[in-house]
């Protein structure tokens, strides 16, 4: 009887023990999880809790210090630069190691691994693009061409290797914890991934789109609803600039068949709208101080951890302070005791679609010219978590990856595109922002922005010595004009791109007449730049608020361009809200409601301010009508674009009675004031619904900024409805889930003058007092202090530590 | 008094222990500390589970409070189970049946050994 009953109760608490330590459907196992010692509880104490006097990092020439300021920013004080980078991927990984890994296992197409089956086709697109083949490229082209870079990425790993090494389970990320998996270790080739995540987030095409459109509308008519440069161009490059230089000879074919089949296909996820970004300089002719200003902020997708990490990064030669990527080596974003640089997105179509015409359905050859050219195989495994692996084989040609084929994507069996684009080259991008951390001047800076191909960035440059400098870098394809807006035949040699524009034809300038360089992913130069330039995303707002308000200021002060990144001036409304009310004006409005908005719409003074309620009205009043104009593009059948807003305001103003505003499936003709009015009565009606749902409509409440955790399910981590004013468009870039990810102003005088922010903190830790901390200061356009340190200052100190063997 | 004897070492042992020790090597402590104890089975539930629970209590309060993180708070509305108090409720239920089910398997395993000896004893 004993046996039995201790064997029963044995059973029972074996069996116990067993059900919770495994996970149980989505549940991750509960006894490890909650497990005060191990689980998520220690995850609760800061980083300043578990300070610690030394830390044990091997492989180190001499001691490295490490001083953190009260916002827990590192400042590594090294012997040289392979210490320096060994610390530097050491102490990013100490705060941010989850999200490197996820961030690169999600540029390899490796998110099944974690998550399970839900991500297959995330994980099979992100492949079939290309990205981690890429980075294979890049990888041999580093061991190759620069072995000292190589050297320094590996130093960076084993910083990064020798951190999860020591990591003890209580302090592993709580990410790991909750979806039950471990840390990999860090590899050169993540970091190179890394970068090219980079262009994955900030470039797209619409090749896909702009083929169907060119069947559907017509050439003509395509070109006048898509004009190649808008009306009022204010290019990044100041106009006028004189190109001295004899431009490289391009051949057009006589004939071009495009590919003519209609394309139903999904269009590849494009980068969000309002990913893009500011960044200028000043000169000392036009500050308070004489000396230059630069300011820069990229704007991103708003998550935590934030993509970015501030840092000193200190050796005896050179300091260099700003923005980090968690995974790169160096500062991106930044400055150092002689320069300053900025990035903003450039992108000028990068990516081309060839269509490909097999052999036979073996797909072993395709056809090219009069010859049949052999195709490489790339299986690409993806193991996916509880199940057994998913074998997917991509065709490459030498174009470059079959993204859709008849396994994937599509219903049409002869659908067969390959991917041309420039981040399948071997390439140095590294290299650059190396480079950048120890620039003296602006021919050290050009010469660092010669290894820089993608995505291509517009980088602004001051220096302490007085010049400010622009320049539009990346390898961009030689093409004729047209070429790669439309999906190309890929069987017509002549559909090739013929070569690439050498580094110093791209546009570029150095300490302009205005006084100020600027840029915000405008149209890069105006029309005497002499090679073929494409791209639908230019920015047609920001950059003339940006070079109007910079034009007109004088006895620039710091504080003047921090209000500049702050700037909620809605360019947009301030165009298109005259045009809209006129066109209304015929309406008899009745409606006491009505009359209320349209009240508060006439004395708006265009500012996007959190507590304003017009720019809600206007907001909605403009999406609504701009969607009835092209409403009937959404029965087209196949993925379009729609005329951007500049455009459509203009035909609203100049040619209201146009036929482009007709709707071809109505009896009646319509004409620009019937979609001005319904647009209006569809925005009562929202605010109807809002008012008494949501009730506030202020600006803030409206948009709801949002920065949300990498896993979107883990919702308490993200931090939502965050009260601040902007919106896409206006250089306050915060919309819902876009904005600035990063701020920063430097004035380059005797000393280095510095502010940044950006919004999430320095903690990659939910539990950490400095997870979000920035977020408030960054909401209300304010900064902390980003002023060098040095080893022995302990003013404003929250601890230090000393890396050694 | 065993009782009491027995929750303490049990308590002691999952404070010190319990830093290095995984969850479930810990439960083999436990019940080899309630095997080697004269505790009667249901004695020693309470023992362990008391001994492991209120440590577990005591350990996930003191990280909540002495930090004033939001973690637990957050953690509590991922799992749907409210805030950072009912978690650690949770996270103390967990270790009481835990530590109790390995105390009692420990005890029960006694049981045997024991009466065996007596059978010797009086023989």
């Amino acid at each position: 009887m004993k046996y039995i009953g201790f064997l029963f109760v044995l059973v029972l608490t074996v069996g116990l023990g067993f059900l919770v330590s495994i996970p149980l459907g989505s549940i991750p196992p509960i006894a490890p999880l909650l497990d005060p010692f191990h689980g998520f509880w220690p995850n609760s104490q800061s980083e300043h809790e578990l300070a610690q006097e030394e830390l044990k990092l091997s492989n180190l020439s001499a001691p490295v210090t490490v001083v953190y300021d009260q916002n827990l920013i590192p400042h590594i004080f090294a012997e040289n630069e392979a210490d320096l980078y060994r610390a530097q991927g050491y102490v990013t990984a100490q705060h941010r190691l989850w999200q490197m890994d996820f961030q690169t296992m999600a540029a390899a197409g490796r998110i099944s691994e974690i998550v399970g089956s839900v991500a297959l086709d995330l994980d099979r697109i992100t492949r079939r693009k290309g990205l981690a083949y890429g980075a294979e490229l890049g990888l041999k082209h580093l061991q190759e061409n620069d072995p000292q870079t190589y050297a320094m990425a590996e130093a960076y790993a084993d910083g990064v290797n020798q951190y999860i090494d020591q990591l003890e389970t209580a302090q592993l990320p709580v990410e790991y914890k909750i979806l039950n998996y471990k840390p990999e270790h860090w590899s050169t080739y993540k970091s190179l991934l890394l970068l090219k995540y980079m262009s994955d987030m900030l470039v797209g095409d619409r090749d896909l789109e702009f083929s169907n459109l060119r069947k559907i509308l017509g050439q003509e008519m395509l070109d006048k609803l898509f004009p190649a440069y808008p009306s009022q161009l204010d290019p990044v490059i100041e106009s006028g600039k004189l190109w001295d230089f004899e431009p490289v000879a391009i051949s057009k074919p006589d004939s071009i068949d495009y590919p003519s089949h209609p394309l139903v296909i999904d269009p590849l996820p494009q980068p969000a709208e309002g990913a893009g970004s500011n960044n200028w300089a000043v000169s000392g002719s036009k500050t308070k101080n004489g000396h230059p200003i630069l300011s820069n902020d990229p704007h991103l997708g708003l998550n935590l951890p934030s993509l970015w990490y501030a840092m000193q990064l200190t050796t005896p030669e050179y300091s260099a302070k700003g923005a980090t990527l968690p995974g790169a080596l160096g500062v991106i974003s930044g400055f150092n005791q002689n320069i300053a640089w900025g990035v903003t997105n450039a992108t000028k179509d990068a990516r081309d679609w060839y269509k490909i015409t097999f052999q036979n359905q073996s797909r072993k050859a395709y056809k090219y010219g009069k010859e049949w050219k052999k195709t490489d195989f790339r299986i690409e495994e993806i193991k996916i978590k509880g199940q057994e692996a998913f074998l997917d084989t991509v065709v490459y040609t030498h174009y470059g990856p079959v993204v859709y084929d008849r396994s994937f994507g599509s219903d049409r069996q002869d659908v067969n595109f390959a991917l041309k684009w420039t981040v399948h080259m071997g390439s140095n991008e590294q290299k650059t922002f190396m480079e950048l951390n120890k620039a003296k001047n602006h021919s050290d800076y050009n010469e660092a922005l010669n290894y820089y191909v993608a995505p291509a960035q517009n980088f602004v440059f001051a220096s302490r010595s007085g010049d400010i400098a622009m320049r539009i870098q990346g390898k961009f394809p030689l093409k004729w004009e047209g070429q790669g807006k439309f999906f190309m035949d890929g069987a017509d040699p002549r559909m090739e791109w013929q070569g690439y524009i050498p580094n110093e034809h791209n546009p570029s300038t150095l300490n302009p007449d205005r006084g100020f360089v600027s840029s915000a992913n405008q149209h890069p130069t105006d029309q005497t730049y002499p090679y073929y330039v494409f791209d639908n995303s230019y920015e047609h707002y920001r950059n003339r608020r940006l070079n109007s308000r910079l034009a007109e200021m004088s006895a620039i002060t710091v504080d003047d361009m921090k209000a500049l990144q702050f700037d909620d001036y809605y360019t947009l409304a301030s165009e298109a809200l005259p045009v809209l009310m006129d066109l209304l004006a015929d309406s008899t409005i009745t409606d006491p409601k009505a009359k209320e908005y349209l009240a508060s719409l006439k004395s708006w003074d265009f500012y996007a301010d959190p507590n304003q309620k017009a720019p809600t009205l206007f907001h909605i009043w403009w999406e609504e009508t701009h969607q009835h104009i092209w409403k009937e593009w959404k029965e087209f059948g196949a993925p379009v674009v729609k005329p951007n807003n500049f455009r459509t305001v203009e035909l609203l103003k100049n040619e209201a009675d146009s036929s482009v505003f007709d709707l071809k499936k109505t009896k009646q003709i319509e004409k620009a004031k019937d979609h001005v009015k319904i647009g209006f009565e569809m925005m009562l009606e929202k605010m109807k619904k809002w008012e008494t749902e949501e009730g506030d409509y202020a600006w803030a409440a409206y948009k709801k900024t949002s920065i949300q955790h990498l896993v979107p399910q883990f919702s308490s981590f993200s931090v939502k409805n965050v009260y601040t004013g902007g919106g896409s468009g206006i250089l306050n870039a915060t919309s819902g889930r876009n904005g600035a990810s990063w701020r920063l102003v430097v004035e380059l005088g005797e000393q280095m003058n510095a502010f940044g922010i950006y919004p999430g903190g320095q903690s990659g830790n939910p539990g950490s007092k400095f997870y979000g901390n920035f977020i408030p200061i960054w909401a209300n356009g304010e900064y902390v202090d980003f002023k060098f340190r040095t080893q022995d200052q302990t003013e404003g100190m929250l601890f230090k530590t000393i890396l050694k063997d | 008094m065993r009782f009491i004897l027995l929750l303490l070492v049990l308590a002691i042992a999952t404070v010190l222990l319990n830093p290095f020790l995984q969850f479930w090597m810990m439960m083999i402590v436990i019940a080899v500390v309630s095997a080697l104890s004269k505790v009667k089975p249901m004695a020693a539930f309470f023992a362990g589970g008391l001994g492991m629970g209120l440590v577990w209590l005591a350990m996930s309060m003191y990280l909540m409070m002495s930090t004033g993180s939001p973690l637990a708070d957050r953690m509590g509305e991922l799992m749907g189970i409210g805030n950072g108090i009912m978690l650690a409720g949770i996270t103390s239920i967990l270790g009481f049946l835990l530590g109790g089910f390995s105390a009692l398997s420990g005890s029960t395993f006694r049981n045997i050994w024991r009466a065996k000896s007596k059978n010797i004893y009086r023989g």
